[in-house]
């Protein structure tokens, strides 16, 4: 049941990302809706779980970007993992760190995309507009970690990779 | 489980799923055809999905835009306000004009996809993601004779090139895409250059490079600002198709050849409707078979092997 509830979550995310993120924008920059997926996953399911539905939600992305294919999975891999590292080491499960981590992993995805970009060929990926795109995107999602808690909760249950979290606030 | 098992089936779960995806970039780097098409199969499936999203959450993009985006819209109000008074004035001169203007057309040689069938297309959402800004969805695709390469024009002239082909869809690279080479002719002087678009200035496209392209001391050579320049008969797209006016000449950084900087005849951010012009698309040449220099291919003329007469050599390198 959680591996279709998470596929539908999964594809409402990218539907939103490819509809509703074309023009809602903030300075210019689109909300990173896929990457706090991918660091929500690893904070969710812990490091055994998570970066592989991260990486199902990379895969899915990049049938949307012109990048090649596989570029976002294995950037989701890896930041989903850092950020289940990240959720391990918590003594609280806390909104304050939730927002930290998001923040920190979406900056890391935004830049370790357009490195990843640039090093496959992809031309004009890497330069101060990326940093700012990786700042605000960082930003949005540090905001908007908090308030897909309850939509995770709700469509995969509770979490599951906090083993060395407190009780959850 | 013990821990350091734990950790063993999360590393050996990592490393897997890195080699997946480095192996899915890889075939899709190499062009693997059967990668495309799922990709493509995705997409045009969801197709209907991402049409209903549009339309259910387009009110939220409105609601956004007309919330932070007041003051632009203000802006491009009152400068459309000052373009239909120019307008209506031009319309009355143009009556007088029109002959003129027909003169000029044909001087300008600009018989702009008369012959050509084309495929008119919505654009059905702008870039996706942060680091695709030049490039438009169209709700047009194979089934509509759509392919990749064709060139897609509005009526001031082109906006693109087909890049990516599925089903009921298209992703079109725009020309201010920077990576977007277009041939050119610069109508004034009948020179044919290499151009594209300048990063960082939207809505510039600049001509730097071609074969004989004049140097800076060729003064004869150098195009008119305000003159035409339109795609060549000899690049990717069909010819004589606009993209702007002349703006400047300036010499390029080496000082010794020119730069020509135009300014496009289409604002490429602002696209609702376009044009795909339908022609059969050039392939590149197939490349030649590479031989060692120190080996005689089997297939080679064994004359050819013979001493070349007296002059021969320089007619070669000639």
């Amino acid at each position: 049941m959680i591996p279709l509830r998470l596929g539908a979550l999964i594809l409402l995310a990218v539907v939103v990302q490819v509809t509703v993120f074309a023009d809602v924008r903030v300075s210019g920059v689109a909300p990173e809706l896929l990457v706090l997926l991918a660091v929500m996953f690893g904070y969710w399911f812990g490091p055994r779980r998570g970066p592989t539905a991260a990486f199902a939600a990379g895969l899915f992305w990049d049938v949307y970007l012109p990048t090649p294919l596989g570029l976002s999975a294995i950037v989701f891999v890896v930041v989903s993992f850092a950020a289940a590292a990240g959720g391990a080491e918590l003594f609280r499960d806390s909104k304050l760190q939730l927002a930290t981590i998001a923040g920190f992993g979406t900056f890391a995805a935004v830049v370790g995309y357009a490195l990843l970009g640039e090093v496959m060929g992809q031309r004009g990926l890497v330069d101060l507009e990326m940093l700012r795109v990786a700042l605000i995107a960082g930003a949005i999602n540090a905001l908007a970690a908090p308030l897909t808690r309850p939509l995770l909760a709700w469509s995969i249950g509770p979490p599951t990779g906090l083993e060395g979290a407190g009780a959850v606030r | 489980m013990a821990p350091a098992q734990q950790t063993g089936r999360v590393r050996h779960r990592l490393v897997l799923l890195t080699l997946v995806a480095i192996t899915l970039l890889t075939l899709d780097l190499r062009g693997f055809e059967s990668a495309r098409t799922a990709q493509g199969l995705v997409r045009d499936l969801l197709h209907p999905v991402n049409t209903l999203a549009s339309a259910v959450f387009s009110p939220v993009g409105d609601l956004w835009n007309s919330l932070f985006d007041y003051d632009e819209l203000e802006a491009e109000n009152a400068a459309l306000r000052q373009e239909l008074d120019a307008v209506r004035g031009a319309a009355i001169q143009a009556e007088a004009d029109s002959s003129a203007y027909q003169q000029l057309l044909e001087s300008l040689d600009l018989p702009y996809a008369a012959d050509v069938t084309t495929v008119a297309a919505r654009v059905a959402r702008g870039p996706v993601g942060n680091f695709a800004g030049d490039v438009v969805t169209i709700d047009k695709g194979h089934r509509h004779g759509l392919s990749e390469g064709m060139a897609v024009v509005t009526g001031a002239g082109l906006v693109g090139r087909v890049e990516r082909v599925d089903g009921v869809t298209s992703t079109v690279q725009l020309l201010s895409d920077p990576s977007l080479l277009v041939g050119v002719r610069l109508v004034s002087t009948n020179d044919v250059g290499l151009g594209h678009a300048v990063p960082g200035e939207p809505g510039m496209f600049i001509v730097n490079q071609g074969p004989n392209w004049p140097r800076i001391t060729d003064t004869a050579l150098l195009p008119e600002v305000g003159s035409a320049v339109v795609t060549d008969a000899d690049s990717r797209y069909t010819a004589d198709v606009p993209i702007g006016r002349v703006v400047e000449v300036r010499p390029a950084a080496d000082d010794l050849s020119l730069e020509v900087l135009v300014e496009l005849a289409n604002d490429v951010e602002d696209l609702a409707f376009v044009s795909v012009l339908i022609t059969a698309q050039r392939e590149d040449p197939a490349p030649a078979e590479v031989v060692p220099s120190t080996s005689v291919p089997l297939d080679l003329d064994p004359d050819l092997l013979d001493p070349p007469e007296e002059g021969g050599a320089d007619e070669v390198n000639q």
